[in-house]
């Protein structure tokens, strides 16, 4: 690096005047238009993501573990086989605590077999013992303040504005910092691409009007998706807030998540 | 690295007790051995070049003899810092755009900054206004391949008068200080990137930063301790005794400093007993008793700390050749226990599932770029860069200039 | 005074630090993609090309475009909550050519949701299948309107 650089030296002055001249257009580009519109042939058209906010709310309430969410989002979004999920079902047994222990509850035992895209084998705690038992669907939480986001280091992970946290695969590096700052599992390594991976909210769905395949499965709309700019009549996430009182999975954490949670209890992380 | 080996044996069938989510159930941690060894590596060249400034700021002149070889550590150490990073990414070949499109909120894009500074404006800079003088001597009069070596590192500038070579060690001083806080940079840094991320209760944690830095001072001096004794012997010379000691009293200086820091972060976290506490006991009962009972705690602090220590307060009575030994034991030590120390931090972070429901396992493997070859190869290969820089910048048969490191020749 | 002059290693480096940071900058406007910065600190581009993926699930919306009365006949039942695709499976290729059939369905769909389990929810219509009947579901319900026999 050291040799030749007399000619080098001028070289660079002329290329530092250059480079100022030719990043215009790249500042140019990053002010334009949030309001462009998709063009692209395979893309859904005429989709402005400016003009959405979407978010998920869930019914623990309403859930009934049968995995055709987890499975579904494999199929949708071709999520490698194995330990790999951009949504899973966990099976909370809360056991009820032993008399005299002077406990309020007993062991809780979790689990997610597979995800739960499978269902669940039966309770290895039988019925008289369990004090409550449900299942917990989860998924990207949309957080409000990504912690993935934030620890990107090269802006391959992002808010989209109509909130979507999504991965730009050409571009990941695949170092996994966003998978180690994501509080809630939902991140992960694909061994296919070798890039981070995660809930896209089913974007290529989303973006042509369909609900993501999880919502869309779900047979007892346990998860209603929704758009926060563009309420519907007889709105159900409207519903839902009248209805519930809403919790966010670790909010101490303060990353203020878009998917809300009714029904759950503390167990729950 | 023999505290490893005992993880391996400690391993037990079922891999994960309790609940973990889903995508923690994979068969590796994400960061393996890879990301153990960086800020091992970052700690080496970030302790090492401390090491030199104490020489050049703080005038320590008795550590003259180490001065340009704690240089050289940084600067070999330095050119390997990146690579298990780079190995580990699953698409290296996309590296750049860390520098050209850097996320300014994410402690790893200024990674690429912080070291491209210390390289070129710190460690590069101080190196050459130290041996400008020398090099222009030298380029004058060896010849074949070494000289043209010489020549090119001279960049040209030929002018050795006594102003010139004044600038130099003004240069050098100003860059030494400049270079002492973009040391801790580099590697508070390192400690910023575990230490930010909130999701991790083992890691997330504000004085992570400063325990790396610390940890790293510690290594650092170890590092050059250990390698002036390797060199010495190679070389045949004596051992400076005067250098020795005053190398192995801020080492234990730094140890003392290191531990007090370390065990307050202990204390805080056993009192405080925050959530997960009781998935944390169970892996450091389990997962990481040896690395860190062991390796961390009693290889890595408390024997050093006792051997240097004794030192301190009878150094008078201990015989030279128990002295020396003593001393290379403990560096050794350390530089076993740091490493110890990353370990219990990066994987330890990666062995408890953040749902604080149960725990995982880690089996390291030989082959493979998270395994052992690669690992061990990567510790190597900065000793290999030494080697050659030694035999280029330290060799016995060029003469060195009389200008001292620290100036006081020149005012 | 001709006192200040800079000192050659200074002006070297002066230069040759131009120079670095000069290839830097010119990199940087050669690497950057073209859309990086059209929302955000991310590229642009990335939304159209994550939207352009095909959707594996036809969703209920395309049923409705042949199977109005059957969706209408569900949309009066218990089972008015449930995704044609839940039980049908994947249908997209039915959708794009009726002639394609959808997968043939057995009970085990029912099972899947109705055999009892300590963790479901009280409200949920749940059998414990053993006790309950061993012939086919559809002996006795009419899947798309659960509450009526054939």
């Amino acid at each position: 690096m050291k040799t030749q650089f007399n000619r080098r030296g001028a070289l660079a002055r002329l290329g530092g005047i250059l480079a100022g001249v030719l990043a215009l257009p790249v500042a140019r580009t990053a002010k334009a238009a949030v309001q462009r519109v998709f063009v692209s042939s395979g893309a859904a058209r005429g989709y402005d993501p400016s003009k959405h906010k979407w978010l998920m709310c869930i019914d623990v309430n309403k859930c009934i573990g049968c995995g055709l969410c987890a499975e579904a989002c494999k199929k949708e979004n071709g999520v490698p086989e194995g330990p790999y999920f951009r949504t899973w079902i966990e099976r909370y047994i809360i056991q009820k605590p032993k008399p005299g222990s002077g406990q309020t509850r007993g062991e809780t035992l979790v689990d997610s077999p597979d995800g739960g895209m499978h269902g669940f084998p039966e309770s290895p705690v039988p019925r008289d013992q369990i004090e409550h038992s449900f299942f917990v669907p989860k998924l990207c939480n949309l957080c409000e303040h990504s912690p993935c986001v934030q620890v990107c280091p090269v802006g391959a992970t992002f808010d989209a504005p109509d909130g979507a946290v999504l991965i730009d695969p050409k571009y990941c590096i695949g170092c996994g910092f966003c998978i180690q700052a994501c509080p809630y599992g939902c991140r992960f390594l694909s061994p296919v691409t070798k890039t981070a991976e995660k809930c896209t909210l089913c974007y290529h769905r989303i973006t042509r009007g369909l609900k993501p395949a999880c919502a869309e499965i779900c047979p007892t709309q346990a998860r209603i998706f929704g758009d926060l700019l563009n309420p519907v009549p007889d709105d159900p996430i409207q519903k839902f807030y009248e209805q519930n009182r809403v919790q966010v999975l670790k909010p101490y954490l303060g990353t203020a998540p878009r998917v809300l949670y009714a029904g759950l209890d503390k167990e729950v992380r | 690295m023999t505290s490893e080996v005992t993880n391996i044996v400690v391993e037990v069938l079922p891999r994960f007790e309790g609940y973990v989510y889903p995508n923690e159930a994979t068969a590796h941690p994400l960061w393996g051995f890879l990301i153990v060894l960086y800020p091992y590596i970052t700690g080496l060249v970030a302790g090492a070049f401390i090491m030199a400034s104490l020489v050049r700021v703080f005038k320590v002149k008795a550590l003259e003899p180490v001065y340009r070889l704690s240089l050289l550590t940084a600067l070999a150490f330095l050119l390997c810092a990146t690579l298990p990073l780079l190995f580990h990414l699953g698409h290296p070949e996309r590296c750049y755009e860390i520098m050209i499109t850097p996320h300014l909120t994410s402690p790893m894009a200024i990674f690429g900054f912080v070291y491209a500074w210390y390289l070129m404006a710190v460690l590069l800079l101080e190196l050459w206004f130290d041996y400008r003088q020398d090099l222009v001597e030298w380029s004058k009069t060896t010849a074949g391949f070494k000289g043209i070596i010489y020549r090119i590192f001279t960049v040209g500038v030929t002018d050795v008068s006594p102003p010139a070579v004044a600038l130099d060690v003004k240069m050098g001083r100003i860059l030494s200080v400049v270079g002492i806080p973009s040391a801790f940079l580099l590697h508070g840094y390192v400690g910023f990137i575990f230490g930010s991320i909130k999701a991790n209760p083992w890691w997330g944690n504000a004085i992570m930063p400063i325990i790396f830095i610390l940890s790293a001072i510690v290594s650092g001096i170890a590092l050059c301790v250990f390698n002036y004794m390797v060199l010495t012997w190679i070389r045949r010379h004596t051992v400076e005794m005067r250098c020795l000691d005053t190398m192995a009293m801020f080492l234990f200086y730094a140890l003392l400093v290191d531990a007090a820091v370390e065990g307050l972060d202990w204390i805080h976290r056993i009192y405080a007993a925050e959530e997960g506490f009781s998935v944390m006991q169970t892996m450091i009962r389990e997962k990481l008793f040896y690395t860190l009972n062991l390796g961390q705690a009693t290889i890595g602090t408390l024997v050093p700390f006792l051997l240097l220590g004794s030192l301190q307060l009878l150094r008078r009575r201990v015989p030279e050749m128990v002295r020396r030994r003593m001393i290379s034991a403990s560096a050794a030590m350390i530089l076993i226990g740091v490493l110890a120390m990353r370990w219990n931090v990066v994987i330890g972070g990666q062995l408890f599932s953040k749902s604080l429901r149960g725990v995982m396992g880690y089996k390291m493997e030989f082959a493979g770029v998270e395994g052992w070859f690669m690992g061990i190869l990567l510790l190597g290969l900065p000793f290999v860069i030494l080697t050659v820089l030694v035999k280029l910048f330290l060799s016995e048969r060029l003469p060195t200039s009389g200008h001292t490191p620290h100036g006081s020749s020149t005012t | 005074m001709r006192r200040f002059q800079m000192p050659p290693q200074i002006l070297r480096l002066v230069l040759l630090t131009l120079a670095i940071v000069g290839s830097y900058m010119v990199a940087r406007v050669f690497l950057t993609p073209a859309t990086f910065g059209q929302y955000g600190w991310y590229r642009g581009a990335a939304l159209e090309e994550l939207a352009a993926r095909t959707p594996v699930y036809a969703g209920k919306k395309a049923c409705d475009e042949c199977h109005s009365d059957i969706l209408h006949k569900l949309a009066g039942d218990a089972h008015k909550t449930l995704s044609c695709e839940a039980c049908h499976g994947v249908s997209r290729t039915h959708a794009d050519d009726p002639d394609i059939l959808p997968v043939k369905l057995t009970g085990s769909h029912c099972i899947r949701c109705h055999e009892a389990n300590p963790s479901r929810p009280a409200w949920f219509k749940q059998i414990v299948v053993k006790d309950h009947y061993s012939g086919k579901c559809t002996e006795c319900h009419i899947p798309h309107q659960p509450t009526q026999s054939p």
